[in-house]
């Protein structure tokens, strides 16, 4: 395995910026959105109207989705090409493709109102009352974010493969079945950071292949609207799609704790039988989660239904027994440095971990019964959005910064910064757990008593928690602004060091 | 503790041990360090335990789990029941304003346009009971009101701009007559074994 030399003005930082940049910057403009329906729902804006409520709803949903993962895409780029050289016009490409599709969907929810969310369950985005152009320039759109995965995908897969010496050394399998022998040969598993490379690859080429099957059906029946489609079949392929790629986010970022987190803890990480076990395990149980999201549609072949508890249940075994728990291990007793990139980034583990208890509970189905389509789910999936993936990607962007900067944050700004962030982002989630036991539906602009009141304190404490995002910023700008250029360049030295091991 | 509470309680427990975990394992750094190889041989005995503690302890759940799915047996479909046809479309539900007391009703749910969400919501205004209403096909949902008063039924689907509008009260009444009859399509598709509140631990 040869290393890449990296250093700051090399293509693969270039494609990582570019992305982190791109993508921070949409969920900055996301942020704002999301709190404007929260005070709405609150009653504390009364003249926002329910096409435009939606109409944000479908932007908010879409853009922080694709920002969250552009983000990721970006950073796992720019990790495997420490160990192989990558095509950067391809990077750019898809990076093109994907903002041709952001600005699509500002154009088609902003100026086009249209309003059939995220998911845009078939046949809603035919029989809404907005425009016939905005729902086509919807569909193009979400097509282009697609092919622009795709892309990267293939990228990922392939640089894995190369690297590995094909799809026995991708998958570590001789790592694993034949380890003695493995070992004696000098051989070398694949590095942490290629598992989460492969595995998003691999699944999201699937989730790609059906995301476009699905595109291409709704575009057709958006030319003729004598097409008559399946619902439940619409259905099945739109959530195995939509979850996918949205679980893929946070399978993504796992490489940034493994490279992030011995960095913070001044410990080593190495690629292990369990860790590769638990790689393998999520490549299938992220496929086959989806079925959770039909529990209510009694007409799913049954099996299908336990499957998805089952599945679903069995998800959480590699994320925390492996990826969680090394995370820990590094952690215990270290002599790591609580800089804001590590409070960042080993928070997110805690959003990681609490939002996946709140998915479990959500993927058992006799509480699905009642909390299906509520507050609920918009609290799960926001506790590991927005308190596991966002925070992330903020370790990750604060321990590049703090690796170069002449600057030390103070221990008071730290503080402030993750008080307000995190006191915030607990009042804010809370506001959903409580409407969600409490039966309040989600997507709902006016919302039934007693949800208008609980999204007051969700409102303050968004409020709270954008303040303390601000000051990260702030302070962030200043890292940056006392960048020291004779400091190594980090993760460089870990380049290095995967070099003197060949 | 009703239901809800219940629920955040259960929440609350697991996410409170949980953040515990994080935090202890994060106090532990103000302590004299450990060397790495030395954390691992103990983490890598308590992993395994873990691992194993879990992979029982969701097998046990899920199994536990199942005599509460609504999915039910077929000799459970086939009890007397009162059919009751729901009809939902953008943004109102077409479905009789009264129910009879511990009678089972069983739900013909069908969408006349988009997806749509039937959830029913008691006169506490807890959600006891919902499926999902589709186009092109009837989902069935055998519910037993045994509690008198006025109930909601939501749309828990979203279906375009009036999604929050869309909703029906009915009530509930000891000696109230049967729903009457009412005219509606063959569904093109069904399932064939109808599902039900009557096994939930909610209710």
């Amino acid at each position: 395995m040869k290393a890449i030399p990296s250093n700051n003005s090399s293509p693969g930082r270039g494609v990582m910026k570019l992305y982190l940049i791109s993508g921070l910057l949409v969920v900055a403009l996301m942020l704002p959105a999301g709190l404007t329906m929260r005070a709405a729902q609150a009653g504390w804006l009364p003249a926002l109207p329910p096409d435009l409520f939606y109409a944000l709803l479908t932007l908010h949903g879409a853009g922080m989705i694709v920002a969250l993962a552009v983000c990721a895409m970006g950073a796992l780029w720019f990790l495997i090409r420490r160990h192989i050289e990558l095509n950067a016009p391809l990077a750019v490409l898809a990076w093109l493709l994907i903002m041709l599709g952001v600005v699509g969907v500002v154009v088609a929810t902003l100026v086009g109102r249209f309003a059939g969310l995220y998911t845009f369950l078939y046949p809603l985005p035919f029989d809404g009352n907005w425009p016939g152009w905005s729902t086509g320039v919807f569909l193009i759109s979400m097509v282009l974010v697609n092919a622009g995965w795709m892309i990267w995908s293939f990228q990922m897969i392939g640089a894995v493969l190369r690297t590995c010496g094909g799809l026995r050394g991708a998958l570590a399998w001789d790592y694993v079945w034949h380890k003695p022998a493995f070992q004696a040969a000098g051989r070398q598993p694949p590095p942490p950071e290629a598992l989460p490379a492969f595995m998003t690859g691999f699944d999201g080429l699937i989730a790609g292949m059906a995301a476009t099957l699905l595109g291409v059906s709704l575009l057709v029946r958006w030319l003729d609207p004598r097409v008559v489609i399946d619902p439940l079949w619409v259905k099945n392929l739109t959530y195995f799609w939509a979850h996918t790629f949205a679980n893929l986010i946070i399978y993504m970022l796992a490489a940034l704790i493994y490279v992030g987190m011995p960095y913070a803890t001044r410990r080593t990480y190495h690629t292990s039988t369990v860790l590769v076990v638990g790689w393998w395990t999520s490549m299938v149980l992220t496929l086959t989660n989806y079925f959770h999201h039909l529990y209510m549609d009694f007409v799913q072949p049954g099996i299908l239904q336990y499957f998805g508890e089952l599945s679903s249940y069995l998800s959480a075994l590699p994320v925390t027994a492996v990826t969680v728990f090394s995370a820990l291990m590094l952690v215990w007793r270290s002599r790591t440095r609580w800089t804001l990139g590590a409070i960042f980034m080993y928070s997110g583990l805690v959003g990681w971990v609490v939002g996946g208890i709140g998915a479990e509970i959500d993927a058992s189905v006799p509480f699905n019964v009642h909390l299906h389509n509520t507050l609920w789910v918009p609290a799960h999936f926001h506790t590991y959005l927005l308190g596991g993936c966002l925070l992330f990607v903020m370790g990750w962007v604060f321990l590049l910064l703090e690796s170069r900067s002449a600057r030390e944050t103070s221990g008071i700004m730290r503080w402030l910064i993750a008080a307000l962030s995190f006191g915030g982002m607990i009042v804010f989630l809370l506001g959903f757990y409580f409407g969600g036991a409490y039966g309040v539906p989600r997507r709902y602009a006016i919302e039934p008593a007693p949800g208008p009141f609980i999204a007051q304190f969700a409102t303050i404490g968004a409020v709270i928690m954008l303040i303390g995002f601000t000051l990260a910023f702030i302070e962030g700008w200043r890292l940056r602004w006392n960048r020291a250029d004779d400091r190594p360049l980090w993760p460089g030295e870990l380049t290095e060091e995967a070099s003197h091991g060949e | 503790m009703d239901a809800a509470e219940k629920l955040l309680l259960m929440f609350f427990l697991l996410a409170a041990v949980a953040t515990f975990v994080f935090v202890a394992v994060a106090w532990s750094t103000r302590l004299p360090e450990q060397e790495q190889a030395e954390v691992q041989h103990r983490g890598y005995v308590i992993r395994g335990r873990w691992f194993l503690g879990l992979t029982l302890g969701l097998l046990a759940v899920f199994f536990g789990t199942i005599p509460f799915f609504p999915y039910l047996a077929a000799a459970a479909a086939l009890q007397p029941a009162e059919k009751v046809p729901v009809i939902a479309m953008q943004f109102a539900f077409i479905m009789p304003d009264h129910f009879p007391l511990n009678r089972r009703i069983l739900f013909e749910v069908t969408s006349r346009d988009v997806n749509h969400g039937f959830g029913i919501y008691n006169p506490e205004g807890q959600l006891i009971a919902q499926t999902q209403a589709m186009p092109d096909y009837v989902n069935y949902l055998a519910v037993t009101f045994h509690q008198p008063g006025h109930y909601t039924a939501r749309c828990l689907e979203y279906c375009g701009v009036g999604h929050a509008i869309m909703q029906k009260d009915f009530t509930v009444e000891g000696a109230s007559p049967a729903p009457a009859p009412m005219p509606m399509q063959e569904p093109s598709g069904t399932n064939t074994v109808p599902s039900s509140n009557e096994s939930n631990p909610f209710e």
